[in-house]
């Protein structure tokens, strides 16, 4: 006996159009202007590598698809139950099995010579020109580089995080790691994920063929505010970066005596010093401000702000230090020729984000997801994941905010 | 009246909420307390619904036949849970008096023998049947049994397999095992190709195999682990110094090691420098540090580093892993100076150099430590360092060979 359960027509005509408009609306996202993370844009070789494998293999996986979806429909439509007698059932058809088989292996063989190629490719770090230390801990990224004659000759390390600037057209050699968990490093402009693991280094060739701005993001599940841990590559050409090295190696300039930011020097030096660096910041007997954020914070880092309003972003570049003007002259208007000498304008007080900068000063917990509570921080001897709530008036963080906009 | 499944359950339902406030009060666990309140709901949901049922056995509405229904029928079948849980009791005892983890086994066999009493009992009045109350209770009781009893096995055999291994040498652990899963192959190979074999020879085969493992482990484990020496690392002598200083003084004072602290002595320390911890994991992106016979430091890193380049730079606060090759025609040892820190001692901070080395290791050879360097280079500006050059330079971090004095390398940590 056959049972049968009746479909109306209504029912069908629903859901016919929910499939419409889901496979309309996955089509219509690919249209999206704004997409600074579009991994589909390449605008360096190595992701233009990437680009060049992956819209061959998906070629070559989409005929594919549609045979085989083509030959499910004929054969589903074909031989439809329509009361007809069971056909004769055969075992084996031995040319066809073979057939079937050598036919997948052959695409995969063709599939995987070109990815071998492209993976030993993009392996290769020989010619690299500049080294970068990349470093992820929960949720912000440090970059830093060390002594060397890459880079255009750098006699001093230079720290900093957020946004790591480069010089454009030129292969770099970053040299990837975790201080916490396990993060993975992405610009999909520039290159491919690499996860960065605590223990070891993992090399990553970037390029990028003009100066401009690369957005990119964590890969790689971390943690309460994974989301939050994003990251920006600032490509500058040979003159601007050059400038941009010596902006960040310039001594320490103290505020004017009797001004806010003085004030908010001193302010600095009790509610910040213990975790963040300023390089070059002594106290009122002389003595070099040394920051321990190995004893305050498990991952054992918290940024260097010696030079915070040269970069843009702030708290894991999860939020502008700019304003959404000037967000958009840098990031859509500028051309390649204007935007170094834009980016190196650095924030001013007429385009300072200063909302978000207030409230992250205000309460940081609240405003991005972290392990923050002392009294939820037993698993970590007492070590916060991420920046604590301070507790800082109104006052305070203007003075803070005063001698921070100094930090240039 | 309230059926013997709905007392059982009533039952479980007070001691879980007793459970709950114990815990709750007492730990003030969130997630235990959450756990034990879930269950307590459950428990109390499930003795509402078969009380209101009855065990399904008759009507909630129905007095009559509830004197004449087969669950009102008693049918007692042997039954071997008194006798275990009366043993379980007295494991709990001795327990007691003697180790926690025995007083604790003896706690989950009451546990779990009062549980299978309990079901047992409570599947008797079921009807006057015996059979059908047995498989009352198996359609309970099996799907727990199996898989506990199952972990069970396999955990005594597991740990009666590590006994034996710990108790033999190393060598001999080999070898014995090797063996016996060579036997243990054969004797399935016999099996395969014997499928009309009696059932009963092969039970036999694996009972007597499970049997000697048992025996064995228990014997071996009885007698204890082979003689297992915990090797001494340079670090743990590097913070001896600091941490007891009158304890070390007097070690050097009856030979066990020179005086001076190991990552500055080019002398050899017996148990710290002849059977080091050979434990290195696996590690990347590793940077190079080289005495060459010229007794100079040389070193490489990954990347294009450049020629002139006079010193590496490690990051902060993180782990980076050198492996330091001894070129030269000497024993010797690579330490890095990374300025002062602050140790407790005696609940006391106390200042005193941080520094770490290697083994004294033999020329030709190659060994991996790992540096984390708490504090910046500019911390340290203007400090000498005894272990650096000398001259002029000689504030800031610096790798160093004892015994060598050409051979320095200036650290920087941003």
């Amino acid at each position: 006996m056959k049972y049968v359960t009746p479909t109306s027509p209504s029912t069908l005509v629903r859901a016919a159009k929910f499939a419409t408009l889901a496979i309309a609306g996955s089509f219509l996202a690919g249209c999206a202007q704004n997409a600074p993370q579009d991994t589909f844009a390449p605008e360096g070789q190595n992701a233009r590598d990437i680009d060049t494998l992956s819209r061959a293999v998906f070629s070559i996986a989409g005929v594919v698809g549609l045979i085989t979806f083509s030959a499910i429909g004929y054969a589903v439509w074909k031989f439809r139950d329509r009361g007809q007698p069971i056909p004769e059932q055969t075992h084996g058809k031995p040319a066809l099995e073979i057939g079937l088989t050598i036919l997948p292996a052959l695409i995969l063989i063709g599939v995987a010579i070109p990815t071998v190629g492209t993976i030993m490719a993009l392996s290769d770090t020989d010619d690299t020109e500049c080294i970068i230390n990349v470093t992820g801990q929960q949720w912000w990224w440090e970059f830093d580089y060390p002594v060397q004659d890459g880079c255009g000759g750098i006699d001093e390390p230079i720290v900093t995080s957020g946004q790591m600037a480069i010089p454009a057209d030129t292969n770099v050699l970053i040299r990837g790691t975790s201080r916490d968990v396990i993060h993975s490093f992405w610009i999909p402009k520039l290159n491919g994920k690499k996860d960065m693991v605590p223990g070891r280094v993992h090399n990553l060739r970037m390029q990028a063929d003009e100066p401009g701005l690369y957005a990119g993001q964590c890969a790689e599940f971390c943690g309460l505010s994974h989301a939050n841990m994003r990251m920006e590559v600032i490509a500058l050409d040979d003159a601007d970066f050059e400038a941009w090295k010596a902006n960040q190696l310039e001594d320490y300039q103290s505020p004017e005596p009797d001004t806010l930011a003085a004030v908010g020097e001193q302010t600095f030096i009790a509610n910040c010093s213990r975790c963040h660096q300023v390089d070059g910041l002594t106290d009122g007997d002389g003595v070099p401000v040394i920051a321990r954020p190995d004893l305050q914070v498990y991952s054992g880092a918290a940024p260097n702000l010696s030079n915070l309003m040269t970069r843009l972003t702030l708290a894991g570049a999860t939020w502008d230090l700019i304003d959404s003007e000037r967000r958009d002259l840098l990031w859509n208007d500028a051309t390649a020729e204007e935007f170094g000498p834009l980016y190196l304008e650095g924030v001013q007080d007429e385009w300072l984000n200063e909302v978000d900068l207030r409230e992250w000063l205000r309460n940081s917990p609240a405003k991005k997801p972290m392990y923050a509570d002392p009294e939820l921080l037993e698993p970590t001897d007492g070590l916060y994941r991420g920046m604590p709530y301070l507790a800082l008036s109104e006052d305070q963080i203007d003075q803070l905010i005063a001698y921070l906009l100094e930090r240039k | 009246m309230f059926t013997t499944g709905s007392k059982f359950l009533i039952g479980a339902s007070v001691v879980a909420v007793i459970a709950t406030l114990v815990y709750g009060i007492g730990q003030g666990g969130v997630m235990g307390t959450i756990g034990l309140t879930s269950a307590t709901v459950a428990l109390i949901g499930l003795a509402t619904l078969n009380a209101l049922l009855r065990d399904s056995n008759v009507f909630a509405d129905d007095s009559a036949p509830v004197e004449a229904s087969s669950a009102a029928q008693f049918a007692p079948a042997s039954s071997i849970w008194p006798l275990a849980f009366a043993f379980s009791g007295v494991i709990v005892a001795v327990g007691l008096i003697s180790y926690q983890p025995i007083l604790v086994i003896g706690l989950i066999a009451v546990l779990a023998t009062g549980a299978e009493w309990a079901v047992q009992a409570w599947a008797e009045r079921a009807s006057g049947n015996v059979e059908h109350n047995a498989e009352v209770r198996s359609r309970l009781s099996n799907p727990l049994e199996y898989p506990v009893g199952g972990a069970l096995a396999i955990g005594i055999i597991v740990y009666s397999f590590s006994r034996v291994m710990l108790w033999l040498s190393k060598t001999n652990t080999t070898i014995t095992f090797s063996v016996l899963a060579s036997i243990v192959v054969a004797i399935a190979f016999v099996i395969a190709f014997r499928p009309k074999m009696n059932p009963l020879a092969i039970g036999g085969v694996m009972a007597t195999g499970a049997i000697a493992v048992v025996v064995a482990g228990t014997l071996t484990g009885l007698d204890g682990e082979r003689d297992i020496p915990v090797f001494e690392t340079t670090a743990i002598w590097q913070e001896e110094a600091i941490l007891h200083p009158v304890e070390y003084a007097e070690g050097a004072e009856e030979g066990k090691h020179p005086a001076e602290r190991i990552c500055e002595s080019p002398e050899e320390f017996p148990e710290a420098d002849e059977d080091p911890s050979q434990t290195v994991a696996g590690k990347s992106g590793t940077f190079d540090v080289v005495l060459t016979p010229a007794g100079t430091l040389d070193f490489d890193v990954p990347g294009p580093l450049g020629d002139n380049v006079a010193g590496m730079t490690i990051q902060r606060s993180n782990a980076t892993n050198i492996i330091f090759r001894n070129e030269s025609d000497e024993h010797r040892r690579l330490s890095l100076d990374l300025g002062t820190d602050t140790f407790v001692v005696n609940d006391e901070d106390v200042v005193d150099r941080h520094q770490i080395c290697t083994t004294l290791i033999e020329p030709g050879a190659a060994q991996l430590f790992t540096v984390v360097a708490g504090q910046p280079s500019v911390a340290f500006e203007g400090q000498i360092n005894p272990n650096g050059p000398g001259g002029t330079e000689d504030d800031g971090l610096w790798f160093f060979v004892p015994g060598v004095e050409s051979a320095n390398l200036q650290v920087i940590v941003p």
